[in-house]
């Protein structure tokens, strides 16, 4: 949703980010504890997809609804986030029809935990600007 | 560049190590079986790796030519080893044949120790790689604090 007054866009926008993020994290988290689990599929959350569809429907002219019956207005950035299934090992010596791939998941395991990190610094900082304007600069 | 290319490379290495470590104990377990499903004795088994380009995608290998020599790793395939079986003479075998001789699996206990500290090390290689991306990445944002 987009903001008015004194935060600007990029704050929903970084927030929108860490949600994501941190929505992807319980994912890898739960594909890696099901990485025994028999007919288990492992799945994913391509943040960066989701952000795009984001900011493709934050674009749009909003329908606005005055009456409690009326239907809500799909195109309107919505809390749904598509989860689709990882991409399974090209050769897996198992039969249980598991599909985790443990070292690709680790490795974005630490990739998502670095951009939630780079996120949350940009937000800092956001805020620290702000901080530094209400004070009325370094005095 | 994609920031993440060491990771991603990383990974895909430390997968296709393991299932080659995956195929050396199943070397190992099967030292001396001769019977198999598809009849005779086992044959050992090999991963075959194939260097493979980051990202295929057309804007992205026009964004980055200068990346045209980074690769990843990835299992071309298993391939059983083409060496004919060992034949052990031993009549009191049941799957001897009529001069007692046994066909034994092609494997060698020493090779395959050696395959496997191979696998080993380069697991914990791809491990430290990953590692030190992470931290580099980690580093980088401390430029911002």
């Amino acid at each position: 949703m987009p903001t008015d007054g004194i935060f600007d866009k990029t704050i929903s926008l970084l927030e929108r980010s860490l949600d994501l993020r941190s929505l992807n994290h319980r994912v890898l988290a739960s594909n890696i504890a099901n990485m025994d689990t028999p007919n288990y599929k492992a799945f994913e959350v391509i943040v960066a997809e989701e952000m795009n569809r984001y900011t493709e429907s934050a674009a749009k002219i909003p329908f606005v609804r005055t009456h409690a019956n009326h239907l809500p207005d799909k195109t309107q950035p919505s809390n749904q986030v598509n989860l689709k299934a990882a991409k399974a090992p090209d050769f897996s010596l198992r039969g249980d029809g598991n599909t985790v791939d443990i070292e690709r998941t680790m490795g974005n395991l630490a990739k998502n935990t670095l951009l939630y990190n780079t996120a949350v610094q940009l937000i800092a900082k956001k805020f620290n600007g702000l901080i530094n304007v209400i004070k009325g600069g370094s005095r | 560049m994609d920031f993440f290319d060491a990771i991603n490379t990383s990974s895909a290495a430390l997968s296709a190590q393991r299932l080659r470590m995956n195929l050396i104990s199943g070397n190992l377990a099967n030292v001396s079986t001769t019977r198999t499903a598809a009849g005779g004795p086992y044959r050992r088994k090999e991963a075959v790796f194939a260097a493979q380009p980051l990202d295929q995608s057309f804007k992205r290998i026009l964004a980055d030519r200068q990346n045209k020599h980074l690769s990843t790793v990835r299992v071309a395939g298993v391939v059983e080893d083409r060496n004919p079986p060992v034949m052990k003479y031993d009549p009191g075998h049941p799957d001897a044949d009529e001069k007692g001789y046994v066909a034994m699996p092609n494997i060698n206990v020493m090779e395959e120790m050696v395959n496997m500290i191979s696998a080993t090390r380069g697991y914990e290689a791809n491990v430290t790689a990953l590692k030190a991306a992470k931290d580099m990445a980690l580093k980088a944002l401390e430029i911002g604090r």
